[in-house]
Parts: structure tokens; sequence; C-alpha cells
């Protein structure tokens, strides 16, 4: 069980002005959104410039974690000049925010950047001096479904503090090394958390995992053990026909997908300095797969989207042992073609059991 | 923390007509640089692109990369405008190779198409250096028409060494024949013509293949169908590339990246996989 301290919300202002001096600090901002029956507020970071009260976000916010690890366009070195070892001045950040279902799908970010055959240099960096602190969810937008691929919403793990917000405070429960750390270092503002409010949270949590059910029940979504079995089934069904009829190739959805990290390393010129940069790419782009003699084997949209599908919920299931998907419903949100990846799946599934 | 996407600079040395569309550029690395047979690196036009390359030549010499070049696109029809002399970048070694030591004691068959042969020619100066180690050589090659056969000077000297078997064919014979000596008299046909009766033990060969990918896919069929075993065929797989380190994720076959876990696969690991001649 781990540690939990207890700020009221006064001193959780103080303690994020104190923080902002040391730290570049991402807090969540509240934007209206005008939307017909959809909640009407959107979350995005924004970063700390002095003492503030804590804007709270019920739910995640509108851009994805990866845009602190991986820009979605940078520099990453010189040519021929450049040392054979990365010498960047890293800032030390700390993201206030941060849900559960970023904090899971981030792990196919950790896993493309910092495991296989090399060690993105930037990307590690800036992980090793980022700290999440997290909180509990306590509402959520039509399209989240984390639930569906048992994913709560609230962390267990791969966090460093997480936040529960209380009547008059909030708890922060310790996740890491760093997260006790920062603790003691500013420790006059906390006490230890009573049973009492340790008991409210787990109530808290357990009422909004209700509501959820309640939500997804009837949506009748497809569940991680089966996700993989039905894109590989699925691959000659005319669904990824239908739904590609509406899809006008903006990106959208893998730009704003916090598990897709495709890019390309491009050449560049500042000047007369030669550089190498990383650049944001989709899969959903129609030279994407396209060699130099011209060929494409993604040529057509349909191709393109069961692409995308197999990538996320065969490949990484394979490599990574989880659907590349966290049920936060951004691509949904984002799509203009209004192509929903519940639907997709849904569509598989219901053609298979048909068949 | 290691700088892993800087490329290391590089001097072409010279360029070689190899044929109408396809040269060799000898490349000088300013720095020390390794490869084996099979590998790739990422070529840099300095200040305008990347492209992958198999490097052709002989992996045992360790100054010298040589890359066996087709003008189809952006970044090889400026290398094939360039002149001798310019800087080139190059990353890498990236990807497997090929697993020498899997062929030892065996008949290696390899059978090229086109400019694959570029890729294999490395292969065959890692295996000729040991060529005790393995049974024979079998070399089947095949390129579109006379003029476009690559080492055209090299192709006779193979065929001479002990141990190796050397047929060639062109798809299409060239009657008005434009490349020193007079019209072909070797064989006209597929590659896949030129496989019949190879001589070779079933139970102890291994066989790689390399060339455009309609190419392998009915070679494979052909070895297939005569024996061959799935995990005894390598496959030399083409994607899309960026990274070449699989991260960028456009080179995706099936649950591998053709980079970083290949670009030679077994046709046992491909087998399965829905797309992989697309």
């Amino acid at each position: 069980m781990n540690n939990s301290y207890y700020i009221n919300s006064t001193q959780l202002s103080i303690f994020l002005g104190r923080l902002s001096s040391n730290y570049k600090v991402f807090v969540p901002v509240a934007k209206e959104v005008a939307a017909k029956g959809e909640k009407k507020v959107d979350y995005s970071y924004r970063l700390l410039s002095g003492e503030q009260p804590l804007i709270y976000n019920s739910y995640r916010t509108t851009e994805p974690l990866k845009s602190f690890f991986t820009p979605p366009y940078e520099k990453l070195t010189d040519y021929f000049t450049a040392e054979q070892h990365v010498t960047a001045q890293i800032d030390k950040v700390i993201i206030f925010g941060v849900k559960n279902c970023d904090i899971v799908g981030h792990r196919v970010q950790d896993f493309v950047f910092c495991e296989g055959v090399e060690t993105d240099p930037l990307y590690k960096l800036r992980r090793e001096n980022t700290i999440f602190i997290s909180s509990d969810c306590t509402d959520f937008k039509e399209v989240c479904h984390c639930l569906s691929w048992d994913i709560l919403p609230y962390p267990t793990e791969g966090f460093d503090l997480n936040l529960t917000s209380l009547s008059e405070g909030y708890l922060l429960e310790v996740g890491s090394t760093k997260g006790e750390e920062l603790i003691q270092q500013y420790k006059e503002y906390f006490i230890p958390a009573k049973e009492t409010q340790v008991s409210a949270r787990k109530a808290k949590r357990e009422n909004l995992i209700e509501r959820l059910k309640k939500h997804l029940l009837p949506q009748n979504l497809v569940s991680k053990d089966t996700v993989q079995g039905l894109v590989r089934q699925g691959y000659s069904l005319d669904t990824w026909q239908e739904f590609m009829l509406t899809c006008v190739e903006c990106g959208g959805c893998n730009l704003i997908c916090d598990t897709c990290h495709c890019f390309l390393l491009a050449d560049a010129k500042e000047r007369i300095q030669n550089e190498k940069v990383r650049v944001w790419d989709s899969c959903l782009y129609a030279n994407y797969a396209r060699v130099a003699g011209g060929a494409n084997p993604l040529k057509l949209r349909k191709q393109r989207l069961r692409n995308r599908f197999m990538k996320k919920f065969d490949f990484f299931v394979d490599n990574l042992g989880m659907p590349a998907c966290c049920g936060c419903g951004r691509c949904i949100e984002v799509c203009p073609g209004k192509i929903d990846i519940r639907e997709v799946l849904k569509d598989l599934a219901k053609k298979l059991q048909k068949l | 923390m290691k700088n892993i996407y800087r490329p290391i600079e590089a001097t072409v040395e010279d360029i070689i007509e190899e044929s109408p569309t396809i040269k060799t550029f000898v490349l000088r690395p300013k720095e020390h640089f390794e490869f084996k047979a099979g590998q790739f690196i990422e070529l840099t036009l300095p200040g305008i692109g990347e492209a992958p390359f198999t490097p052709s030549s002989d992996s045992n010499v360790k100054d010298r990369i040589d890359v066996t070049v087709m003008n189809v696109g952006r970044i090889t029809s400026l290398l094939h405008a360039a002149a001798k002399n310019i800087s080139v970048g190059i990353r890498g070694p990236y990807g497997k190779g090929y697993p020498l030591e899997k062929f030892f004691g065996k008949d290696v068959l390899i059978v090229g198409g086109g400019v694959g042969l570029a890729p294999l020619r490395s292969l065959l100066f890692s295996l000729f250096a040991e060529i005790d180690k393995y049974n024979k050589v079998i070399l089947r090659y095949g390129a579109r028409t006379p003029s476009d056969i690559i080492y055209k000077e090299a192709i006779p000297v193979w065929a001479k060494k002990k141990k190796v078997d050397l047929v060639t064919t062109v798809d299409v014979g060239n009657p008005t024949c434009d490349v020193g000596d007079p019209a072909w008299k070797g064989n006209v046909g597929l590659v896949t013509t030129i496989l019949k009766d190879l001589p070779v033990d079933l139970n102890n060969t291994i066989s790689i293949v390399c060339g455009p990918p309609i190419m392998m896919k009915f070679v494979t069929l052909k070895l297939l169908d005569s024996g061959f075993k799935p995990k005894d065929i390598y496959l030399s797989m083409e994607k899309n590339m960026s990274c070449g380190l699989g991260k960028c994720g456009h080179c995706r076959i099936g649950k591998y990246y053709a980079c970083k876990d290949g670009p030679v696969f077994t046709y046992e690991e491909l087998k399965e996989i829905l797309d992989i001649w697309d």
C-alpha cells in the first residue's frame, strides 16, 4: 500500500507556485466547448507561471502526452559536426492532471523510443526529467471507453504522485521514489492521509466506475482478449472499405493518438547547416508506404485503415502484450469523417459472428 | 547518451556504371564503419534526404563501402546526377545481415534478380573468403536484358571459382545488343526457368533470394514446389523506410520491422503474414 498525503487547496496553490520556480510545471486549463448534448468543457495543458489555484481536470486533456517527449517537429542533430553523444539541456518538467488512459497508452511510446536496438536520447532524457502528477478521473466523455480495455479511470502504477480531490483538499498518493522525494522536499505542505480520507477516495473511485460501466455496457464493446483475433480474421471483410468512405486523410487520428508514434526522419538545412529533423507522420497519408519506384502497398484508403488497426491490435499485442489503444476516444472526437474506432471493431465482430 | 541519428561523413571516391539505370558508388567513410553482408545503411544526401541501401562490397574490407543503386526516385536520381568527391552521410549498419553460420557445410543456392544482385555480391565476398566452410555455391541470376546485367566483368570470374556453379538468364534477349560482345548467347527466360534440376541436396541446402518483390514471390513458390522448406529460404524484404532502426513505424511487416528484424527473413517467419508480397 503506497503512502498517501493530504494537502488543502490553499496550500496546493502555494506548493504549485514554489514548484514553478524550480520546474517547468504544466497544469490543466479548461475551455468551454460548444457541442450539442456533449460535455461542455475540454482541457489543455499550459505552462504555469507562479502561484495559482489548480484547475482539476475531470477527464483527459485534448492533446496527447507524447507532445512533451517527441514534439511534432524537432531538430535531432546537426551533421557532420555533431558529437557522438547528445549533450542537450533538458528542462525539469512536472505535468499535472495526467490520466490513467494516457499513462497506460504512453507505455507504447516508452517501448518504441527506449527499447529495441537503440534508445532515442532526447526521449529518454526528457522522460527521466519529467514527473507525472496524475489524477483520478471524476467524470468521463461520451467517447471514453478505457474500462472496455480493462484500464481503470485512476492509475495504480506508472505515476510519481496521484491526486484525488476531496471536499477541501487533495490526497496525493506516492507512486515512485521520485514522487516520495518530491513530497519530502516540500514536506511542510503535507500531512499523512487519514484512514477516512483513504476510504473516501476508494468510494469516489468505485462510484465513478459504476457510472462508467453503466455508460459502456449497452455499447457492447470489443475486449482486449478478442481484438487481435478479430482484426486478423477480419482481414478480407468489407468493413475497411465501408468505414473508409468518409476518410479525408487528414491524419488526425494518428496525430492525436497517444499510442501512435510514426515519424519521418527528414533532412533540412538551416542556412548552411545540415540537420536531421523528426516530423510526426500518419499512416493514413497516401504516400506513407510508397517506395521510390512508385509502388505503394497501401495505395487504397481501406488498406491504410486496415493497416492502422493491424498495427494497434495485432503488432502491439504480439510485441508488447497489450493493444495500442487506451480508450481515450481522442481519435473519435477529431475525425472529420466520423470514423469511430469502437464501431469499426464492433462491425468486425458482428460480421465474423455471422460467418 | 548516444546520438543515434547522427550520420558519419563519407566521400564518393568513384562511380561505376553497371547498366543504363544502375551505378555503383564507392564510398570512403571518414570514421570507422563496419557492416556484415546483408545489413544496410541509410545514405544521406546532405540537406536533401536519405535512402536505405545494402552495401554490395566486401564486408572484410574495412575502409570502403560500395552501394549499387538503381535510378528510380528522388534521392537516387540526385545521386545518379552527382559528381565524384561529393560528401554523403552514412548511418548504420542496420538490420541483421545473413546468418552465415547457418549456411556452413551446406549447398548454398543464391537467386538474384536485377539490382538484387547487389546485396548478394556482398554475401558472395563473405562466402568466397571462407569457401571451405560451404559445400558449394550455386548462383542463378536474371536481369531484364543483357545490358541490365550488373557486375558484368565479375560474373565470368565468379563462374570460374572452385565450388561455384553459375547460370545467368535474361527475360528478353536483346538482338540489337549494345554492351560489349555480340548478341546474347545465354539463356532467355525469367529466372524461375533456370531453377529446374538444381544440383543441390534438398536435405542440406539453403536458398537466398533477392530481387524485385514479384520475382521473389515467384521464385519462392518455385522453390517450395521443388521441395525447399520455408525455414531454408532467406528473403530480403523491402519496405518504405525512414529511421532504419525500428522506431518510425514505416517498414512494418506483420509483427516485424523490415529494418531491425530483417531485412533478411526466412519464409517460415513470413508465411503467415497476409500482405507479405504487397
